[in-house]
Parts: C-alpha cells; structure tokens; sequence
C-alpha cells in the first residue's frame, strides 16, 4: 500500500562505519546550497535509474503540539495534499501523478517529511508543486471535514492492527509528565474532533516558513538543474521569524512507573521505556550498539535467550530512534504462551542486569560494529535509502558529513561504553514498565 | 505475489520529458549439469554480493499438511552437516551478512546478502544449508511451537489474516486457497520426518534457479558456483503441473468472520482475477492503476478523498502461475460498513459504465512507467527479479519492453481489457468486523457464511 501518511515514533536510519571499498560514498558527492530564504539543500547525482526523488524535512513534529491540538503536525501533513492557490484540492497528485509521480509523508515526534519519487524528467514540475504548497497553501473547510475522517480511520486502524500501537501510545502518556514526547503522534481522538480552521492557519504560519525545513534531491538529475529550479520556484518565498524553541524540559524520573491495559489478545504484550538523552549527546552511539546487543538478529541477547533458547516471548525487540530532545529507549517483548507477564518481565531483566554486571564481548562490539558497515551500504544502495539518510543526519545529528563521518563515530565506541550506558540508563527509577494483558477470562462469572 | 499498480486522472500534463528506458543489466545464464540453472549479473555500485535461490517448492505443495512448505523453508537454517542453527547465525551476523529462507504459494526461495570480503564463509554456509540441511529434532520442536503461537496472535490483525481467509473462500479445495503458515491443527501433526520427505521432494536442481547479483567478476563466479553446486545430486521432480483451479461463481457470498472487539470492518469485494503470464498482464495492470492502484485511483478518492470513509481503498490483482484473484479491499468504522461497501460497489460500477478516456489513460501510463524501474533498483532486488523470471516463466523482454508495452495500450483495448478481465457480478465478499452490529446489513449483498476469527483455520 503507498497511501501517504505513516507515523513514525522514529526514523529508521542507517550510519556507516569503516568504509574501504574502492567504490567509497564520500560527502564530497553532496553538492550543497541554502537560498537566501535560507532553505537549505543537499543533491546527490545517482544516474543508475531513470529516477529522482525529493525530500523535504520540515522541523515540526508531535513535540510542537500542547493539549487541544495533539495530532495537528500529522493532520496538517495531510493538508499538504489538500490544495494551494495554482494547484486547487486534488491537483497535487492528479498532476504529479500524471507527470510520472508518486509521493508519501510521514510524520514523527520530531519532524514532517514529504517524499515525492519521479522519473526525472519531472522534475521541474516537482518544484512547481511544491513551491506551490510551501508558498500559498490554501486551507479549504470542506477539505478539512473529510480529512478528519481519514485520519480518525487512519487512527482506528493502527489501533485494530498493532498491538505495540496500542501499549506504546499508553506508555509515552505515563513516562513523560512533562514533555510533549507525551503525546501520540496521530492525536487524541478529541482533538483530532475538535480542531479548528485557525489552527491550521496558525501551524502553517508558524512552521512552514523556507528557513524551518531541508530538501535533499537525489537521482537521475544534476545538481545545476536542481540548483536553477531552486532559485527559480523556492527563493522567491520569504522567510518568516523561525518558530520558539521547546522550552518544557523533562526532569528526571526518580521511580519506576507503571501502567496496565487488556485487550483480546493471546498472550502478554510488554513494553519497557528508559529516558535516554537526544540524538547529539555523545552516547547516542554507544546506546545504539546497545539496542543492537539486545535484539540485532538471531544471536543477540533478548532474541537467543527468550525466543531460541528457551520458550519465554515469541518476539522482542528493542527501538531507540533519533530524537530532537532527549527520549526513551524501548524494549518490546511477546509472551509465549503459558509464560505471564511477570516472568517476561523478569527474564528481559535479567539480560539486562547481565550487560550491566559483566559488561558485552569484543566479538559482541565488533559483530555490531560490522553490521552498521553492512547497513550502510545497503542504504546507500538506492537513491531512497541515500535521500532520507542525508536529511536524517543533517537534522537530527547537526550535519550530513556525519553520515560519513558515522564510521569512525561508531568505531570509538567501547565495551566500556555500552556497559556504562546501560548502566546510567537503563535502571529501576529511570523505567516506565506497560502491560498490554489479554482481557480476563470470563469463565468465572459465568460459573 | 506481484500487485498490480495503479490508476486515474490526469488534469493537467505539462511537457512531460519521456522517461528513458529502463532495462535489466546484461547478465548471464546457464545451466550446470544436474539442471542447476545459474544467473549471474555485475553490480559494482557497493562492495556487496546478493543470492537469491528459488525452488519449485511453494504452499501448492502442502497437500493437506498446510505449513509444511513454509516449515521446511524455515527449517533450512535449524542447522547443517557443517554448521549447528547457533553457528551458521553467528557467524553470518557477526560480518552483518543477512541469509533468509521462505515460502510463498508457488516457490521457495532462499536469499542472501553479504559483503564481498566475507564471500568465501557465506558460499559455504549456502551451499551446506541448501544441500545438507539436518533438520535438528530440538529447534525444529522449538519453531512449532513459536509458529502455533503466532497462528493465534496473526488473527489479531484482521489485516493479516483477510487474505487468506478470501483465498480459501475463492479456490475451496484448490491447492491456491493453502494458506502459507498453516493452521494449528496441520502444524501441530508436522513432524521432522514430513519436513525431511518434502525437502527431498521439492529441492530438486532440475526446477531449481540461483543468481549471483553484485561486485564480482562473472568468469572467477561461474567457477565458483560450479564447484559449489556442480556435484549436487537431487531426486527429479515429480511433481506433476497444477490444475488450474475453477473460479467462477453464479451468485454473490458473503463470508463475515466475527471479531467481537473490532473498531472497524475490513474487507475485500473480488472474484477471478489473471494469470501471471497472461498476455494482457501490462494492459490489465495501466486499468487497475486507474480503479484502485495509486493515491487517486477511483476507489481511494471516492473512499477516502471525497467522503473520508477510510484512511485507504485499492485493488490488486493477485497472480499465480495458473490463476489468480481479483480484489478491491479497504476498512471501514463499524458504523460505516455498508456506506463505504456501496460506494465501492459503485466506482467498479462506473469502470464497467463509463469506461477510461484518454486523459485518463495517459496519466496512467506515466505513472506506471515512472514507477518501474524502482522496483529493479537495488542488488537484492535484481536477484530477485532473476529467480523471478525463472520460475515464473519470462524473460528481459517483458522488463525490457514493459514501457514500450504500456505505450501500446489504446482507449479502445481498455474497453476490451475492462469487460474481459474486471468482474462485474457474482461477487465474492470477505468481511471481518462485529458480526452482530453489521449481519443484518451485509445480508443485501448476497448469501452469508459465517465464522469466527478465533476459530481454526481461515
């Protein structure tokens, strides 16, 4: 299904390590510019196919909402797609489409990014659409109305379908009491309802200014052609004052929370969240290759010793994603059956009180250490995997070059490292605990 | 199975530059002398090799030991004469190489990705997996178990679980409707024995295909592959040709599974669809780009764009080998069922009534020829497509062609493609959703059958 619109809690993103192959990606491939409305863009010439791609990373995400307007960074990603003063509702994709285009969004805590995907030869008509959305975005009632509905759907059926929808959205809610990192991306069922045409117009106002986002070209196209077509669409839009910054700063969780909710499921579902610190704090890479320790493929820690070697979950995983301000790291596990929610529990802990207590092996660092090398290349494969990763590191780390630079980044990190950072963050008080339970049996009443 | 794609309306077509031409690398194929057939083909964009080996070994071949070709897939790698299930994962992973193996309705294949460097561990541990597989008693017991579990939890998704449900309820006995993970009372009787006997049946070198796709060199890599899998012995098949299985209908059902805390209802409207190598595939796929195959086809913009009935609607034809399935598939609040399956009755409706025009058309074929050459991008991709254009039975030309092909097609053929290959009536319905709130309503639309999600089997 390509339907436009996923949520993201975060981008699934690749680093390199050491590269000596004599087919190197180097950053000096990148040609960049900023226009003097100080939108920023990256090019990357992949002529392997007779395709290109376009990118826009907007700075807003969940983490800009308050209560009364959860779910409006999503909603209004939606809007994009809704209309503007040249191309009215419907043209965006009639006439991308038409032109050999297709695009999607997502939306995250952090960030909205717009994807359009096209044989090349469009791409002047790419900018013209976007130019268009950026610049005179019409936000039309009627549009509006109907598009609650798909995104109440849209809620609905994450809800249906994935049961880590429905106990990560709880957990969030419980581990933040301050931060908007609280919210659900989609929104609150009410607020979806509830808002209103000034909101939208405020959001625009507010975020959707050139200076607030970054586009990265990449494919079937020069970086002249894309550079001419920049100051010819986009340059002409002006700046707007950049938004506030967050200022809610979560402090410190000094105890373990925990939450409870059931569902008609099989077996128990649990999620373990721990407060770890943003993107550019210098333990996001050590913390990363603790996620990998924990639950990277068949021989790492939770899926060997629950799922292979013994019969306690049917599935587990770990998420740490990148992060504006600082977030958690989670642990998902599935219990196998007959196995309760406790001794789940128990058994995810004790693999971690074993990291922290006798710290990881050499060949456990550099399996992990290998396999970033893997991913690198693979996302550096296809001009989609090379298009988000440059706007993933130029957001979240402060700068593309880091995508390359990521290598020797990852290759610093030490054994030392990951048991320390498992140490300082992964501990009782730092915890929140969620227990997605099947509903209870309802034999005894009837008895 | 390949989707079909996409779909409608062109509004506004601003000097469209014409796309190049996409076409499949050179490559090179021949055929060891146990019947092995090898693809080889040079990628050098990144310091990787990509495998991908395919055998005639789908859930077609199940019998009535539904999950035996996924288990024997999956069993692959519980260890080989070489390497314990331990080993062979942690030596792979530890040089971040990637080797999967599964089932799917017709084929089986195995895929693998790993870096240039480590390509002498990763040869031999194919090549000891794929002919000496041991089938260790202990893991296998293991998986059974993980499997009969997730039996269970699939059906907590009614997304995951509607199309198998709609396939059995199209093709009845017909070896299509298998589902391909089985049901808890087939897996539960499988045993190693099963699993052993259906490997020595299936994985045989004269129906079986492997492609090499990366940076190598393709004389140093015919060798290779030679020495490797030139003295493979295996049984000949013997599996005869599958019946091309009836589907037609003279009425419209309704099959409703209940789920009794569903939110919503998902659901699929189809009936017969084509085959994968029908002639028409190319034009029967610009058609269904313009129903219900990309962002405004005309089911996604009347369900979701003009009415926000739902958060998507499309269609796709599913293809096999000698059949497949048409079908318009969507989801719905509970309250909205009927609103949102009328509607989408009524966009088939107006396919048949009004036809495509050429605006329409040509939007279609730009779309579809613009969203092509992605899908043969990457390495792993175009190994895939190799094993692919083997046991499918096509060649480059259809690649090579296909833009050309989608050139071809006239508003006058779209008539005929429409009337031929689009069902109209006697259609077939899948509804999961709360029985109770919706029974009475659905009953319209044709006789109902009914069951519940958490019952055996689809």
């Amino acid at each position: 299904m390509n339907y436009r619109i996923r949520l993201l809690t975060g981008l699934l993103v690749t680093a390199g390590l050491v590269v000596h192959a004599q087919n190197k990606p180097k950053p000096e491939d990148v040609k960049t510019f900023t226009l003097r409305n100080g939108m920023k863009f990256m090019v990357l010439e992949d002529h392997s196919i007779p395709n290109a791609n376009f990118y826009t990373f907007w700075k807003v995400g969940a983490r800009n909402e308050v209560h009364g307007i959860t779910g409006l960074s999503h909603f209004f990603e939606h809007m994009m797609f809704n209309g503007a003063k040249k191309y009215g509702p419907k043209q965006f994709d009639r006439v991308m489409e038409a032109n050999g285009g297709s695009n999607n969004a997502y939306t995250t805590e952090n960030t909205t990014v717009y994807t359009d995907w096209f044989q090349s030869g469009a791409l002047e008509t790419i900018f013209d659409l976007e130019a268009d959305r950026i610049r005179d975005l019409a936000i039309d009632p009627k549009m509006v109305e109907s598009e609650r509905g798909v995104v109440l759907s849209e809620r609905s059926t994450g809800l249906e379908n994935s049961n880590y929808r429905v106990i990560s959205e709880l957990v969030k809610s419980v581990a933040f009491v301050e931060h908007p990192y609280m919210f659900p991306v989609i929104g609150f069922e009410s607020d979806i309802k509830k808002w209103t045409q000034a909101d939208l117009e405020r959001y625009f106002k507010t975020y959707y200014s050139p200076n607030n986002a970054v586009a990265v070209v990449v494919g079937d196209i020069t970086a002249a052609q894309v550079r001419k077509l920049a100051e010819q669409y986009i340059e002409p839009i002006p700046a707007q004052p950049l938004p506030d910054s967050i200022r809610t700063v979560e402090p410190p969780q000094n105890g373990e929370r925990r939450v409870t909710t059931y569902k008609d499921i099989a077996t128990p579902n649990i999620l373990l969240a721990y407060h770890t610190p943003a993107t550019r704090h210098p333990d996001y890479y050590a913390l990363d290759l603790l996620s990998g320790v924990l639950s990277a493929g068949n021989s790492s820690r939770l899926v060997k010793a629950l799922v292979l070697d013994s019969t306690i979950a049917s599935r587990a995983f770990t998420n740490f994603g990148e992060s504006f301000d600082p977030n958690l790291f989670y642990i998902y596990g599935i219990a196998a059956s007959n196995v309760s929610a406790e001794q789940l529990e128990r058994s995810i802990l004790n693999q971690i009180d074993k990291v922290i207590a006798e710290g990881i092996s050499d060949a456990e660092l550099q399996k992990l250490k290998n396999q970033k090398l893997m991913e690198f290349y693979r996302t550096m494969e296809t001009i989609n995997g090379k298009a988000n990763s440059l706007g993933t590191y130029e957001l979240f780390f402060g700068d593309y070059k880091k995508l390359y630079e990521a290598p020797s980044l990852y290759e610093k990190v030490t054994k030392e490292d990951v048991q320390r950072v498992a140490r300082t963050y992964l501990t009782a008080r730092n915890r929140t605990v969620g227990y997605l339970l099947p509903e209870p049996t309802k034999k005894g009443a009837a008895n | 199975m390949k989707t079909i794609l996409t779909l409608i309306t062109a509004l506004f077509l601003a000097g469209i530059s014409q796309a190049q031409t996409f076409k499949v690398p050179p490559y090179q194929k021949l055929k060891l002398k146990n019947g092995l057939t090898v693809y080889l083909m040079e990628q050098r964009e990144v310091p990787l090799i990509n495998v991908s080996v395919v055998f005639d070994a789908g859930a077609v071949q199940d019998g009535n030991r539904y999950g035996l070709a996924n288990m024997t897939a999956e069993a692959l790698l519980f260890g080989s004469a070489k390497y314990t299930k331990a080993q062979l994962e942690e030596k792979a992973e530890y040089v971040g190489a990637s080797i999967e193996t599964y089932a799917g309705k017709e084929v089986a294949k195995l895929s693998a990705s790993f870096a240039v460097k480590d390509q002498d561990l990763l040869f031999d541990i194919i090549q000891d997996v794929v002919t000496k597989p041991t089938f260790d008693q202990a893991e296998f017991d293991k998986y059974k178990q993980r499997q009969l579990l997730q039996l269970t939890q699939q059906k907590e998704s009614p997304r995951a679980v509607v199309n198998s449900y709609f396939n059995r309820f199209v093709y009845d006995a017909h070896p299509y409707a298998n589902p391909i993970t089985g049901t808890p009372s087939a897996v539960s009787a499988i045993t190693v024995s099963d699993v052993r006997q259906f490997y020595l049946k299936n994985y045989t070198t004269d129906r079986a295909a492997i492609a090499i796709v990366g940076d190598f060199n393709s004389a140093d890599m015919k060798k290779r592959i030679t020495s490797l899998f030139g003295n493979w012995k295996t049984a000949a098949a013997t599996t005869p040709k599958l019946t091309e299985p009836q589907v037609t209908f003279d009425k419209n059902r309704v099959l409703l599974i209940n789920k009794d805390d569903a939110r919503e209802t998902t659901f699929l409207i189809g009936g017969k669809g084509i085959t994968q190598n029908n002639p028409d595939f190319i034009p029967v796929t610009v058609v269904n780009t313009i129903l219900g195959g990309r962002f405004t086809s005309w089911l996604n913009d009347a369900l979701r764009v003009n009415s926000g009935l739902t958060y998507g609607a499309g269609s796709r034809f599913g293809t096999y080998r000698n059949s497949g399935t048409f079908a318009i598939s969507t989801f719905t609040k509970v309250s909205t069922t009927t609103e949102a399956i009328d509607l989408a009755l009524h966009v088939l409706d107006s396919l048949h009534r009004t036809g495509i025009d050429e605006k329409v058309l040509e939007s279609a074929k730009n779309y579809v020829k613009a969203d092509f050459p992605p899908r043969y991008e990457s390495a792993s991709e175009l190994a895939n497509l190799l094993t692919d254009m083997f046991s499918l039975g096509f060649d480059e030309s259809f690649i090579n062609n296909f833009q050309k092909n989608v050139d071809g097609l006239t508003v006058a053929k779209t008539r005929q493609i429409i009337d031929q290959y689009f069902p109209k009536n006697n259609l077939q319905f899948v509804l999961i959703g709360k029985a109770d709130a919706i029974r009475e309503k659905v009953k319209k639309y044709g006789t109902i059958t009914e069951k519940e999600i958490k019952a055996e089997g689809f």
